[in-house]
């Protein structure tokens, strides 16, 4: 039964609003969110930071009730995220995103690169893609229950032709075409990746509304460095893509409708009380609020949230830092030259490097640990040119190399080789650079 | 615990839709003491292999204080193919329930959780090259990490098998 909201917190529970500008609301979030009784917990962010919502999410799981269910609505800036177990020189090209390997690098209104906790392959989020999550009890867990329960909030406003795959993503299915259109039969809108852990189930998933870079996905999630790569973790499996807002010819559809249907049939499915979902309804449309009953807590949380609670704040930091986001990386080789590991051909040299030029890295958690580098044509030259280089490049770290640092390090290695002319060096680091990130 | 247990089945039925569960457990100790009755700190000759409710087992070396750790073949089963498993640092010191690795399935990356306190000895390397081994050998080959146990009778707080395979009939 709901009350008339109260403004003081009361221990017997009664049915409260707190104010986001009154002087406890902040870190009454993490103690409603934490509050044993807390059985049915409705929250949308306010942030657009990736970093933020991904660790109010985590916060979620480790600290909601172990028998509790959650849902967590957030859309991010444009952004490209890898799973736990990718290869952000694989799966992105870091020159089109953000650089945060450098200080002061420029350009602050780029996609931003994200690794997530959860598995899975890379996904790219920008404002027309609304983010769900739902933390529920891994006794009642299945991959495609809250797939199915987006499907079911997809068909509500209109988008009747949806469904979930083997893959247990929700695909659109194509209008009917002629024997000779090149229009897959499917378009994937949404992904779903998992973090399991001891009592708790999170699946979250991105949704593909109306985003306005829908033909330009590739551009963030190709690697220029792809055709020479091959990593242990994680492949993405590549699938072409579609907006929502696509099979809907009506104008009503909006991000809020979407999420209004993603709440009812949220609540349906763990059985949240009509006046809870009416209540939400209302304190979603913007209201930057909490309300709280008994069993439940709903309302909005934004950066604030993020800077107030401390196991949030080291959440944030730890997707930020670089040892995430890039020393976390499985195991990889590149080589511009087949291997016996690794036999595809590979992509012509650049017309400036001599044809016997030979680059090979090893990597361990993004660093070097074996390496061939050589330009010379004579093999005892270049076997003597490798070992230099290997003294080098062992132990240092990929995401701190710049083109310079290249520049530097093939300059300390080769340059005292007859018939090496520092602008081949130059040449040839940024060549490397260009592949892996040295911007 | 019968609801860690009963999480993991939902995604069981793929696993066993494509082959046959076939449970197989690892050749008996040579021989065993009455259930319940051995106190395994003071009998360090005897082979000891322990289970979590997280569906995590542990294994003591004979006569040694190293013990190797894994997830169960239920577990292996229940999560799909294993398409990566995270190994831990030499040297890493872990408390119990803290985890000593993961392992991805299927999108989801699950942690696998130190029975007891101990200091990691080895990851095993030849899941790097191959996770695949932990869905065909959960509890031989497929084993995570070596840990030195810095104490033994901790080992004797958990689930023994027959335990063990109660929670998964709960």
């Amino acid at each position: 039964m709901l009350l008339r909201p109260c403004l003081a917190w009361s221990l017997r529970g009664c049915v409260r609003q707190v104010r986001h500008n009154s002087s406890y609301p902040l870190e009454r979030f993490s103690d409603l969110a934490r509050r044993p009784s807390s059985q049915h917990q409705i929250y949308q962010s306010l942030s657009t930071d990736p970093y933020v919502n991904l660790s109010i999410e985590h916060f979620l799981l480790e600290n909601a009730p172990a028998d509790s269910s959650v849902l967590f609505l957030y859309i991010n800036r444009p952004c490209v995220v890898i799973g736990r177990n990718q290869n952000p020189w694989l799966e992105t090209d870091l020159r089109v995103l953000e650089n945060d390997r450098r200080f002061n690098s420029g350009r602050h209104d780029a996609a931003v690169y994200v690794r997530r906790r959860s598995g899975g392959g890379a996904v790219f989020h920008d404002e027309g893609n609304l983010n769900y999550s739902v933390i529920s009890p891994r006794t009642t867990f299945t991959r495609d229950k809250h797939a199915e329960m987006v499907v079911r909030a997809l068909h509500r406003v209109g988008a009747v032709n949806t469904s979930v795959n083997e893959r247990h993503d929700i695909v659109m299915k194509s209008p009917a075409t002629g024997p000779a259109s090149d229009e897959p039969k499917f378009r994937k809108v949404s992904g779903s990746a998992f973090k399991l852990t001891r009592h708790r189930a999170l699946h979250h998933g991105t949704c593909l509304l109306d985003s306005p870079n829908i033909y330009d996905l590739g551009r963030f999630l190709r690697s220029p460095a792809r055709g020479y790569i091959q990593a242990r973790g994680v492949d993405s499996v590549r699938s072409p893509v579609g907006n929502v807002s696509s099979a809907l010819a009506d104008s009503y559809f909006s991000m809020q409708t979407v999420m209004d249907n993603i709440v009812e049939e949220f609540a349906s499915l763990y059985q949240v009380h009509a006046d809870v979902v009416r209540r939400a309804r209302r304190a979603l449309a913007g209201e930057p609020d909490l309300y709280a009953g008994n069993s439940w807590v709903m309302g909005t949380v934004s950066d604030a949230h993020g800077e107030q609670e401390p196991d949030i704040r080291k959440g944030i930091a730890e997707l930020r830092s670089l040892e995430w986001k890039y020393t976390q990386t499985p195991q990889f080789t590149f080589s511009t030259y087949p291997t016996e590991d690794d036999p595809r051909e590979r992509p012509p040299l650049p017309a400036t490097l001599p044809s016997s030029t030979r680059v090979f890295l090893r990597l361990k958690h993004g660093a070097i640990i074996e390496s061939n580098v050589s330009l010379s044509e004579d093999g005892a030259v270049a076997s003597d040119q490798a070992s230099h280089m290997q003294d080098i490049l062992n132990g240092q770290k990929l995401h701190e190399i710049t083109t310079e640092r290249w520049t530097e390090m093939l300059r300390q290695g080769l340059s005292d080789f007859s018939d090496v002319d520092d602008a081949l060096l130059q040449e040839l680091a940024e060549y490397l650079g260009d592949l892996l990130g040295g911007q | 615990m019968s609801s860690i247990a009963r999480s993991i089945r939902p995604f069981a039925s793929r696993a066993l839709a494509q082959k046959p569960f076939t449970c197989t457990p690892r050749a008996a100790p040579a021989f065993r003491f009455p259930r319940g009755t051995r106190s395994f700190s003071q009998s360090p000759f005897v082979r000891v292999k322990k289970y979590t409710e997280s569906h995590e087992w542990i294994e003591l070396a004979e006569g040694s204080n190293t013990a190797k750790i894994g997830i169960t073949n239920y577990a292996a089963h229940s999560l799909g193919d294993v398409v990566f498993v995270e190994l831990p640092e030499v040297d890493l010191e872990v408390g119990a329930g803290e985890p000593v690795g993961a392992v991805e399935s299927v999108k989801s990356a699950s942690d696998v959780l130190s029975p007891v306190a101990g200091k990691v000895i080895r990851g095993n390397t030849v899941l790097e090259d191959n996770a695949k081994t932990i869905n065909a050998s959960p509890e031989g080959e497929g084993w995570i990490a070596e840990i030195e146990v810095a104490d033994v009778a901790a080992l004797d707080a958990l689930l023994d098998e027959a335990a063990y395979n109660e929670t998964l009939d709960q």
